[in-house]
């Protein structure tokens, strides 16, 4: 039973009709299932119910367990190197964050680190460790603990944000000096898409429903 | 308005908003998460507001002091964002002036506006429109963390830029200022409940609400 549950395109957990409220205008509606690859809409605002996105669990650990992997290249390989003035200097992501530490802003840099670094890593980690087991129709241990932290970590992920602010630096610096790409930095602009396509291969209701499930 | 759709509100139904689970508020926590289930977020305006105002108080020292300082060959030069958005656009570097001044200095603003405009419109102030405010809150929850841009441009610049006594770069007073109105802001926006619109809608067509219908019991 346990292997067919995996299989289940979205599972509805036990316990008669379910209803969906609209988070914006707070319609009530039957949670009807949809097809894989559509969304169902508020009838009053049009706003997005929830969305039967398809292969979401398979997709969201793939997404995910490739972030994880471009991560640990991103933070090995050189990301952004500069030669000025005879001098070369290199950045990565730590190093942005750790210079406005070193150099005066502590908050700033404290702030930058946790938006860049710590928010992707948990989320990355925490998709992995609630969807992998869910793939075979379990529940991880503290699974629901994790998935409640991530959809509070979510809008704090600034990856792509970052990614724009190394190319505005680029063309800043790029009259003054030599710079030159790294691994890292292809690695981090390919961890960008990993980490949007992860964080959108799963309805926030179908994780929630096949928690459930795997729970009872 | 003729016909309206049923409510979770006028059945004693809150949805979580953690997990989307649709319960009966008074059981107090989410049956399937734990969460605490409101029927609206709690004290939405006044947090809105309390949040944005701090916001807007920063807005001022954010443009005004310097956001990072360059020191080069002894000559020290302190950059406020305008300066910095008006050194690309004289340099010829349009598109990178439009997108930092867009980022730095156009969203900040018209989130701060947005935010006082929801919050006018949902206590009655000024006629609700849901239709169309909800835009005005989907582009203040969505385009909000752009900002950010401009700090970490300064992280990028600090750290690379450490050439000796050739040229350096430090971050200025401004960055702290500015990383505060963006999170602010975003807290601000989190808090806002646009539900409060459309019972704004309702207590204009005098449709009976069961919540104030219920407080009054």
């Amino acid at each position: 039973v346990r292997r067919r549950l995996s299989i289940l395109p979205w599972p509805k957990p036990p316990g008669g009709p379910r209803h969906s409220v609209c988070h914006f205008c707070d319609t009530l509606h039957d949670a009807f299932p949809v097809p894989e690859g559509t969304a169902a809409r508020c009838l009053c605002c049009g706003a997005v119910l929830y969305q039967n996105r398809p292969a979401s669990l398979v997709r969201a650990t793939a997404f995910s367990l490739t972030a994880l992997v471009l991560m640990v290249v991103v933070h090995t390989f050189p990301f952004l190197t500069m030669d000025a003035a005879s001098m070369r200097t290199s950045l990565s992501l730590t190093t942005a964050a750790r210079s406005l530490i070193e150099e005066g802003s502590p908050i700033v840099g404290s702030a930058v680190a946790l938006f860049t670094i710590i928010t992707p890593v948990i989320l990355a980690c925490g998709l992995i460790y609630v969807c992998a087991p869910l793939l075979f129709g379990r529940a991880a241990p503290g699974a629901m603990f994790v998935t409640r932290w991530m959809s509070k970590t979510e809008p704090w992920n600034m990856i792509e944000v970052f990614l724009l602010g190394v190319l505005v630096s680029l063309l800043k610096l790029a009259k003054v000096a030599d710079l030159h790409f790294g691994t890292g930095f292809w690695a981090f602009a390919a961890l960008m898409l990993c980490m949007a396509a992860a964080v959108a291969s799963i309805d926030r209701d179908e994780l929630w429903d096949r928690l459930e499930v795997a729970k009872s | 308005m003729s016909a309206r759709f049923p409510r979770a509100v006028d059945r004693g139904l809150a949805g979580c908003h953690v997990c989307g689970r649709v319960a009966p508020e008074n059981l107090g926590n989410c049956p399937r998460c734990g969460s605490a289930l409101h029927i609206r977020k709690p004290n939405s305006i006044q947090r809105t507001i309390a949040l944005m105002s701090a916001a807007a108080a920063l807005y001022i020292p954010a443009n005004v002091l310097p956001i990072m300082t360059i020191t080069e060959l002894g000559d020290v030069d302190e950059t406020t964002i305008m300066e910095g958005m008006i050194s690309f656009w004289n340099t010829g570097a349009y598109p990178i002036a439009i997108v930092i001044f867009t980022a730095s200095i156009l969203i900040p603003l018209l989130k701060i506006v947005a935010l006082v405009w929801l919050c006018a419109a949902a206590t009655g102030k000024i006629d609700p429109s849901p239709s169309m405010l909800g835009k005005v809150y989907w582009f203040t929850e969505l385009l909000g963390r752009w900002s950010m841009i401009d700090i970490f441009v300064v992280g990028i610049l600090v750290a690379l830029v450490q050439l000796g006594t050739y040229m350096s770069i430090t971050p200025g007073p401004a960055a702290l200022a500015f990383g505060g109105v963006v999170v602010l802001t975003m807290f601000a926006a989190m808090s806002f409940d646009p539900r409060l619109l459309w019972d704004q809608l309702d207590r204009m067509n005098n449709i009976p609400n069961p919540e104030t219908a219920l407080s009054l019991e």
